[in-house]
C-alpha cells in the first residue's frame, strides 16, 4: 500500500503516485493493524522530510536561479504546509487594468512611474501531488494580500494606480511545481476570476 | 415588444436527454436577457454534410436548461410524448386550424417570394436598360417565353394575388424551402403556393407546462456563478477544458477564461493544473477552476471558490 494514502491531509498524498494507489485494495488486506499504525510514523516523518526536502529545492531554485533576494520560508498554524515568500529581481505581476491605471497617472503626472518588485508568496508543490478546490482555499484564507515585511512599502494608497499593490488587492499566489529531476516551473494561481494578461 | 419579453416562456424541448430550442424568437431572448449562446446543431436538408453554418435546433447545457427553469423563464416538454399523444387525440377542428396554419406559412413564404422576385427583376431590368433600349418586362430569364406567359394567365384566373405568384410557382427551378408537405393538404389548397418545410411544429402542439426534471446539471454552481456575472459561456472542448468563459457576446469578444468544474473535494492532479494552465496561456486565457462548498447543517448554500491560473512568466 502507498504509505502516503494512509495519512490524512496533503502531506500524505505527495506521496500517493497515480500508479501505486490503484494496486491498494489487494495489498491492504494483508496488513495488521500494528503495522498501519507503524507505517502511520513512518510516513508521517518521510512526509515531513518529504516537505521539507521540497521547500529547500523550491528556495534554492528561487535564490540561485531566478535572483529572488529576500526569501523567507513562513510557517503557520492554519496553513497546510511551509509557504515561501520572497522578492523578485523585477516585477512578477502586472494586472492588465493596474497597466492602464499606470499609463493614465504617467500621463497625468508627466514622468514614469517606476515599477518596484513586490514580495511575493510561493506555494511548492510536486507535480504528483493532487490538491482539491478546498485545499487551494484554505491556503487562500489563511494569508493575507501581501507577505509580511511587503506592506509598509506601498503606504500611499492615495491613486487609483497605486491601490493595485495595496492589502487590498486580490490574493495571488506562485505555484512553484517540482518535478522528479528538480525542474522548478512557476504558474500564478489567483483568488478569484481574475482576466488574463494579454487578451 | 417589451411586454411580451417579461412573460416569455421559453420553451425547451427534452428530445433524447437534450435540451433542444426550436423557436428562434426564444433563442434570440435568452441570448439578450439570460446571455446563453449555447450551441445550433441544426444543418439544412438539402445538404446535411455541411456543418459550418449551422442552424435550429439550439441545444443547451443542461446547466442552462435548469438555470432557465429556476429562473422561470422556461418549461421543458417532453417532446416525443407530446406530439404522439396529440396527434392521437387530434379531432376534426384541431387538425383544419393546424393545415389552416401551414397555409398562412405558405402565403406568407410566396409574398416574401414575389418581393424577392420583383427586387431581382427589377435588378435586372436597370442593368439591361442601357444595352438594350425595349426589354421584356415579365420574361423569367430561364424559362421561354410564350410557355410560361400561357401558364400564367391560366393560373391567374382562380387566384387572388394574381401574375406574379403563379409565375413563381411554375418557375420552381430554384425553390429555397423542399416539398414535404402533406399528402392530405392537397386536395384542399386550391391555390399554386410554394410548398414548405415547417422548421417546428408549434402550431399543432399546446403550450403545455410539463416539467420533466433535468439531470447531471453538476457545473450548475459554476456555471450560474459566470453567467449571473455576466459571462457567456460556450463548450470549451477546443481549448481543452470544460467551457470557454467570454466576458461578453462571443461576437464581440475573446474568451477570457477557460474553465474546469470540480467538487469541493476532488481531488485534482496538479499535472493537469499546469499543463491545462500552460494550454490556457498559449491560446491567451487563463485556467479558471471553480467548485462550490457542499451545503452543511450550519449554512444551506456553499460559497463558491475560483481560482485563476497562468504561466508566471519565470
Amino acid at each position: 500500500m502507498a504509505i502516503g494514502s494512509l495519512l490524512p491531509g496533503h502531506q500524505g498524498k505527495l506521496l500517493a503516485r497515480p500508479t501505486s494507489t490503484r494496486q491498494q485494495p489487494s495489498r491492504s488486506v494483508s496488513q495488521s493493524p500494528q503495522t498501519q499504525d507503524c507505517l502511520t510514523i513512518v510516513a508521517n516523518m518521510s512526509a515531513d522530510q518529504h516537505l521539507q526536502a521540497l521547500t529547500k529545492v523550491v528556495l534554492n531554485n528561487l535564490e540561485n536561479q531566478h535572483d529572488w533576494t529576500q526569501v523567507q520560508i513562513h510557517i503557520q498554524d492554519n496553513l497546510p504546509r511551509p509557504l515561501i515568500y520572497g522578492l523578485p529581481p523585477k516585477r512578477l505581476y502586472v494586472h492588465p487594468d493596474e497597466q492602464i491605471d499606470i499609463i493614465k497617472a504617467e500621463k497625468q503626472l508627466n514622468q514614469r512611474v517606476p515599477q518596484e518588485p513586490e514580495l511575493e508568496w510561493v506555494l511548492p508543490l510536486h507535480l504528483a501531488e493532487k490538491w482539491s478546490i478546498s485545499d487551494f482555499a484554505a491556503v487562500f484564507d489563511a494569508i493575507t494580500a501581501i507577505p509580511p515585511g511587503g506592506e509598509s512599502v506601498n503606504a500611499n494608497e492615495d491613486a487609483q494606480w497605486q491601490l493595485w499593490r495595496g492589502p487590498k488587492r486580490g490574493k495571488r499566489i506562485l505555484l512553484a511545481t517540482v518535478q522528479d529531476d528538480s525542474t522548478v516551473t512557476y504558474y500564478w494561481m489567483h483568488n478569484g476570476l481574475v482576466k488574463p494578461r494579454q487578451n | 415588444m417589451a411586454s411580451t419579453e417579461v412573460d416569455r416562456q421559453v420553451r425547451i424541448s427534452k428530445i433524447a436527454g437534450r435540451y433542444l430550442v426550436f423557436d428562434i424568437d426564444d433563442v434570440a431572448y435568452i441570448r439578450r436577457q439570460h446571455g446563453i449562446c449555447a450551441v445550433f446543431t441544426g444543418t439544412m436538408p438539402q445538404n446535411p454534410t455541411q456543418n459550418v453554418f449551422l442552424g435550429l435546433p439550439l441545444e443547451l447545457y443542461a446547466e442552462d436548461a435548469k438555470m432557465l427553469l429556476d429562473r422561470k423563464v422556461a418549461y421543458i416538454a417532453d417532446d416525443p410524448l407530446e406530439h404522439l399523444t396529440q396527434l392521437k387525440s387530434m379531432d376534426d377542428e384541431m387538425r383544419k386550424s393546424y393545415l389552416q396554419s401551414i397555409k398562412t406559412q405558405r402565403r406568407t413564404a410566396q409574398l416574401v417570394f414575389n418581393e424577392a422576385k420583383a427586387q431581382s427583376m427589377a435588378k435586372h431590368k436597370d442593368k439591361r436598360k442601357p444595352k438594350q433600349p425595349q426589354p421584356p418586362v415579365v420574361v423569367p430569364t430561364e424559362l421561354p417565353l410564350p410557355a410560361s406567359s400561357a401558364d400564367d394567365v391560366a393560373a391567374a384566373v382562380d387566384q387572388e394575388e394574381g401574375g406574379a405568384e403563379s409565375l413563381l410557382g411554375s418557375s420552381s427551378s430554384k425553390p429555397v424551402k423542399t416539398d414535404s408537405s402533406t399528402p392530405p393538404q392537397k386536395p384542399l389548397v386550391k391555390e399554386k403556393l410554394p410548398a414548405i418545410t415547417p422548421t417546428t411544429s408549434n402550431a399543432m402542439i399546446s403550450n403545455g407546462t410539463s416539467n420533466p426534471d433535468v439531470e447531471n446539471h453538476t457545473a450548475l454552481p459554476l456555471y450560474s456563478y459566470l453567467n449571473e456575472r455576466g459571462y457567456f459561456i460556450t463548450p470549451g472542448l477546443r481549448f481543452g477544458g470544460d467551457f470557454s468563459v467570454y466576458p461578453g457576446d462571443p461576437f464581440r469578444y475573446h474568451a477570457h477564461y477557460m474553465a474546469n468544474s470540480y467538487g469541493w473535494d476532488e481531488k485534482i492532479p496538479m499535472l493537469d493544473l499546469v499543463t491545462s494552465g500552460r494550454l490556457g496561456t498559449a491560446v491567451k486565457k487563463s485556467f479558471l477552476m471553480g467548485g462550490q462548498k457542499p451545503a452543511t447543517e450550519n449554512s444551506e448554500a456553499g460559497e463558491l471558490r475560483a481560482f485563476c491560473i497562468e504561466w508566471a512568466g519565470m
